[in-house]
């Protein structure tokens, strides 16, 4: 197992996360897809830290730690959602529009 | 008095925070208050015509304070031989321009407020000896009109029409706020490209003062001139009427209220004016001197074009406002001859129309105040219910057609004369053409108004003026006849300014 | 400033003065009477002063006095002050005399106005004499044509007195118009003389092609100002103002001042032939165009009106003939005797209340002293022999002699009878046959309107014996000699009263009436103006009016709209859905990565 190996796989669920985002529609499931792709980007800065040395597994506790605000923020948008639309589906809340 | 410029600036300021104070139903000392606000600037002004050394010329009354050191910024205030007409002009204009307007009784504070913000601006331009502080104080002047206009004004229906009617469809052109945004924006766009120009010039002197005497002394580059001398052009020009940007002129002073059209086709419009001449062409001398044949050309169209549209229109107002583009034209035509004559015809002009647009715009204001109609075509015969208004307005005719015994004529004349002995003679040509359309509209508009059998119906009842409306027409009335049978009252100040600032350009042309 | 300059300006200040007081003393002007004894007082004083300048007037005196008015780096660029010789003295009597006269009479023929009206006739009569007599004093020709505008201003404000009526109205605008088209030839001469010289002077010696320019567009003034073809179409309607104004302005004085213009600046025309050529043609040709159409008027003011004109033509054609006297002279006599036709025939429509012709007749029994006076007049505008007319008319033609193949002497000497033929005419209609319907309870009127009629007659009879001193001071030959001239023209004049006689005294018609009436019908030179202000101006400015609307102003909407209107279609990008938010970024980072990796 090389350090390609393992970026190869960062990326794999990287894409996978991206793609989520852009297809899901359901509130929870995009948050999912976003924690794959926070967690990708983990598994880059452990790889880094483990093959070429350096402070990036500092960086993965630190992400793990916002991650858990993070997602906290997130559910309660959630649930603020739901409650407002009866629905978790993102296209409903379209406010922004110009 | 010590600090005698900075006291003329003051008062209107000083009057207008004082009405900050005063409760809204207290009508008669908000008039009061703002009254003595620009009797006071009026009557420094007359202090400083009369101390005014005009053999020795030059700048005088000189006072300074530092504002922003590092860059050189102070407030300098100190007048010369254009000044001091100007400052006349200005004092005369805001005095009637407050009696005139004694019945507005919509928000009547706020308004006061703002016209005595606006003239506090208008002398700060005129005074001041730092390019920094005319160009703050130039703000000052402008943008209060947005809420003149926009709140105080009249709207007015144009219909859709020509090659460019889809924008209609976005807003409602002729309305007041139309008219007010239309002049702000234009005016905004045109105050960027001075400061562009400003800042190259700063920087170019050597970036550690905007006085104007230091950026006077220096010679500017060619290049930087050619470029600074268009930005100033038309950045202060715009506020001038140069054609094609004068389009904001028309609506503005169409929609805008007796006072605030006296204000600005008489005073605001010479501050642009002014601009071109006191910072563009005295500062550019260079390229004063080689853009001139487009300067001039340009103002020629503008006396023309201008006084051809006046000729077209039947609304009383916009016909004062389109002859007010052409007078402009007369005003940038004497700046664009580069010589003595036609730079004193240029100030005097400034000075004789303003005092005739001011009382042009007074009448109007009266008549529309009684008629409740800007239309000439249903007036008729208003002369046997208002002789005195009649007289009046017949007198702004034949000094706006420059007929000799008013300011009109001894201002057209010098700045014909100094085209005709300029570098492009065929100038004249047109501007003596403009000056006979002009006498086909004004006296047109005078005889469908005020001449005919007795009126009938709605207009039998009118009144003359009364009370303190005598005063604008008088006092300028009045000053129009004797600034015309006297010339040198005038004359002498701003020759002594003229010759001083052409003696920059005259070796170089 | 000598004793005689300081009566000068006297002359030219005393009316100045009372024209200020009744200008800004109200109740002065509105009570009426008071302002007209004001203005009548300043008139004798400048009547007074005029006389006397002309008593202490010696051959070859000439002296003047300026103060500095427009000073640039002290020179002086213009002057004003008083010039005192022998033209401005003769002019200035006959201003002041014929002006004084007019007005008494005028004191009784617009008794019916009410007293503001009253007052504002009288001050602008006294605004007139000053600005005429500033013009008639002036030491250069910047002041003569400040006088020259403030002329052409009051005649503007005199013929619209009656503003009620719109024709008054309409004409007073035209006559305005009229002149100050031309006067634009002034200006551009001004402008011109002082680029070649810088001054004013009317003694300055230029190249021959500056002296043709500056003296031809001197002379467009003139057309405007003395009714010479084609500008001539605003006098007759002029005849809208009250009669007695018609005497002044548009008879006596003004129009002559356009004639006291070419005598002024004689230096300048002697140096411009080319110039002089033109006005021979314009003014002969004036002459009897305008004498043919004065034939088939059928408004007693309108014939004077023509007449006028065609005696103006006579002035023209004699300084374009290079004899500034005989224009002079002609100048002075027919002030004289046409402010008389003009008051006799304000006398009868006083009576009759009727401008017209067919209103008249057999007023000789009921108005025998107007008829006397008027009759006189008349003949002496015929050129009958030994009245004043014929002594100056006399003078012109003999001017004339053998110049450009006989042909302007030979219209003018037509003219001269047909002068006689159409005087003959009004008065037959007027005085003679019986009397029509409205002349019935016409009588003579009073001593008011007598008085000046009767002072009138005098010169109006004499003034042609003046005519030597005169000509020693202008320093002109001047003696009457029987040769072809004279002996043609009193023939011709003679004649002319007879046809007259033998035509209009039966009732009968004039040959060729019909041919003119349809002249004057027609009205060409009228309607070609007309149509120029109205299609031209009208239309060029209409055309300007649109194109600074929709397409100058149209581009600044556009302008405004098209940036709100950039700025709603960008708006759409906003679509509020975070998908779209999120597939922006994505695509935006795959841009950059794609653009660091081809870099």
């Amino acid at each position: 197992m090389t350090l390609t190996h393992c970026l190869l796989l960062a990326s794999f669920l990287f894409c996978v996360g991206v793609y989520g985002l852009l297809t899901r529609r359901q509130a929870v499931a995009v948050l999912l897809s976003l924690e794959l792709m926070m967690n990708a980007a983990n598994l880059a800065f452990a790889s880094f830290a483990h093959f070429k040395g350096g402070p990036g597994q500092v960086f993965v506790i630190f992400a793990l730690a916002i991650t858990v605000a993070e997602v906290a923020i997130g559910l309660a948008l959630v649930m603020l959602l739901y409650r407002r639309y009866d629905d978790t589906a993102l296209d409903r809340a379209s406010e922004a529009k110009g | 008095m010590n600090h005698l410029l900075a006291w003329i600036v003051a008062a209107p300021a000083i009057a207008a925070a004082v009405l900050l104070v005063l409760p809204d139903s207290a009508r008669l000392p908000i008039r009061l208050v703002s009254l003595i606000g620009a009797l006071a600037s009026f009557a420094g002004s007359v202090v400083v015509a009369v101390d005014y050394d005009r053999v020795a010329g030059g700048m005088q009354m000189a006072e300074e304070w530092s504002l922003v050191p590092s860059l050189g910024i102070s407030l300098k205030l100190a007048v010369d031989g254009w000044g001091v007409p100007l400052l006349l002009l200005t004092g005369v204009i805001i005095v009637t321009g407050v009696l005139a307007s004694w019945g507005v009784t919509k928000r009547g504070k706020e308004f006061y407020l703002l016209l005595l913000v606006l003239v506090s601006g208008v002398f700060g331009v005129f005074v001041s000896q730092d390019l920094f502080v005319f160009f703050l104080f130039y703000e000052i002047a402008v943008l209060p009109m947005y809420l003149l206009i926009g709140i105080w004004g009249a709207s007015h229906e144009v219909p859709q029409r020509g090659p460019f009617g889809f924008a209609w469809k976005r807003f409602a052109v002729g309305g007041k706020e139309y008219a007010a945004m239309k002049l702000t924006l234009m005016l905004l766009v045109c105050s960027a490209a001075i400061l562009v120009a400003m800042f190259l010039l700063w920087k170019e002197a050597g970036g550690k003062s905007f006085d104007l005497a230091h950026l006077e002394a220096t010679r500017f580059s060619l290049a930087t001139q050619n470029w600074a001398f268009p930005l100033l052009w038309l950045g202060f020009g715009t506020l001038a009427g140069v054609f094609p940007f004068h389009t904001w002129s028309p609506d503005g002073h169409a929609s805008a209220p007796t006072a605030v059209s006296m204000l600005h086709a008489g005073v605001l419009m010479k501050l642009g004016a002014f601009g071109v001449m006191r910072v563009g062409m005295v500062l550019c001398p260079d390229a004063a001197a080689s853009w001139a044949w487009l300067v001039g050309g340009v103002a020629v169209v503008n006396v023309l074009y201008g006084a051809l549209c006046a000729a077209s229109q039947t609304d009383l107002k916009y016909i004062i406002a389109y002859s007010s583009v052409s007078h402009m034209g007369v005003v940038m035509l004497g700046a664009a001859t580069l010589t003595t004559t036609g730079w004193n015809g240029a100030v005097y002009q400034m000075f004789a129309h303003g005092i005739m647009t001011g009382l042009f715009f007074a009448l109007v204001g009266l008549v529309y105040e009684r008629a409740h109609t800007r239309a000439i075509a249903k007036m008729g015969g208003f002369g046997h219910v208002m002789p005195a208004v009649a007289c009046f307005f017949t007198l702004a005719c034949l000094s706006s057609l420059g007929l000799p015994g008013t300011a009109g004529f001894v201002a057209e004349f010098l700045v014909f004369l100094g085209a005709a002995e300029g570098a492009h003679s065929w100038w004249a040509v047109p501007a003596v053409i403009g000056a006979v359309v002009t006498a086909v509209y004004v006296l047109r508009a005078c005889k469908t108004i005020f001449w005919g059998p007795p009126p009938t119906g709605e207009f039998a009842h009118l009144t003359d003026a009364r009370s303190t409306e005598w005063v604008a027409p008088i006092v300028l009335g009045a000053a129009l006849i004797l600034f015309g049978f006297w010339p040198r009252f005038l004359l002498d100040f701003i020759d002594v300014a003229s010759s001083t600032f052409l003696a920059r350009i005259a070796p170089f042309s | 400033m000598s004793t005689l300059q300081s009566w000068a300006a006297l002359a030219v200040l005393a009316p100045l003065a009372a024209a200020l007081l009744c200008v800004v003393l109200p109740p002065l002007r509105k009570a009426g009477k008071p302002a007209a004894a004001l203005c009548l007082l300043s008139s004798l004083v400048s009547a007074g002063s005029a006389l006397y300048l002309l008593t202490q007037h010696e051959t070859g005196s000439v002296s003047r006095t300026t103060i500095p008015w427009i000073v640039f780096g002290g020179k002086a660029i213009a002057s004003i002050g008083v010039h005192v010789d022998a033209t401005s003295v003769v002019m200035l009597v006959v201003v002041t005399m014929v002006a004084l006269c007019v007005q008494i009479f005028s004191t009784a023929y617009m008794h019916d106005e009410k007293p503001s009206s009253y007052g504002r006739y009288f001050t602008l009569h006294a605004l007139f004499l000053f600005s005429m007599n500033t013009l008639v004093v002036a030491p250069n020709l910047m002041q003569l044509f400040a006088g020259w505008e403030l002329v052409g201003l009051t005649s503007y404000l005199l013929i619209g007195f009656w503003f009620q009526k719109p024709s008054a109205a309409k004409a007073s605008v035209k006559a305005f118009w009229m002149t100050k088209l031309a006067d634009m030839g002034f200006v551009f001469a001004l402008l011109v003389l002082f680029v070649a010289t810088r001054g004013f002077e009317w003694s300055a010696r230029l190249s021959t092609e500056t002296a043709t320019l500056v003296t031809a567009l001197l002379f467009l003034a003139v057309v405007g100002k003395s009714a010479q073809f084609p500008l001539h179409v605003w006098l007759p309607d002029a005849m809208e103002g009250p009669t007695p104004v018609s005497a002044l302005l548009h008879a006596a004085t003004m129009v002559a001042a356009g004639v006291f213009l070419i005598v002024r600046a004689d230096p300048l025309f002697a140096q411009a032939p080319a110039t002089r050529d033109v006005m021979l043609w314009i003014g002969s040709g004036t002459a009897l165009f305008a004498a043919c159409l004065a034939l088939v008027q059928t408004d007693i003011k309108k014939v004077l009106a023509y007449s006028t004109c065609s005696q103006l033509g006579y002035m023209v054609a004699a300084l374009g003939a290079g004899s500034a006297f005989a224009g002079f002279f002609h100048l002075g006599t027919h002030a004289f005797f046409k402010a008389l036709l003009f008051l006799g025939a304000g006398s009868v429509i006083h009576a009759v209340h009727s401008n017209e012709l067919a209103d008249m007749g057999g007023l000789r029994k009921k108005m025998p002293w107007t008829a006397l006076t008027f009759g006189l007049g008349a003949l002496s505008l015929a050129g009958v022999p030994g009245l004043a007319g014929f002594f100056s008319k006399d003078h012109v033609l003999s001017e004339l002699e053998g110049r450009a193949g006989w042909i302007p002497w030979a219209l003018l000497m037509l003219t001269s009878f047909l002068t006689a033929f159409y005087m003959g005419r009004v008065l037959i209609k007027a005085f003679g046959g019986a009397p029509s319907a409205k002349a019935h309870h016409a009588h003579e009127s009073g001593g008011a309107m007598l008085l000046p009629l009767f002072v009138l007659a005098v010169p109006a009879v004499g003034a042609g014996f003046f005519g030597g001193k005169l000509a020693e001071w202008s320093g002109a030959e001047y003696h009457l000699h029987l040769g072809l001239t004279p002996i043609v023209a009193s023939c011709l004049a003679l004649g002319g009263i007879f046809a007259a006689l033998a035509v209009f005294g039966r009732g009968k018609t004039a040959p060729f009436t019909s041919v003119l009436e349809g002249l004057d019908r027609a009205s060409a030179v009228d309607r070609t103006w007309a149509g120029l202000y109205r299609h031209v101006l009208l239309g060029v400015s209409a055309v300007m009016g649109f194109i600074d609307r929709y397409v100058v102003d149209g581009l600044m909407n556009a302008i405004g709209y098209s940036t709100i209107e950039s700025g709603a279609s960008v708006r759409r990008l906003q679509t509020g859905r975070i998908h779209d938010y999120a597939m922006a970024v994505v695509v935006g980072a795959l841009l950059i990565v794609l653009w660091g990796v081809l870099r």
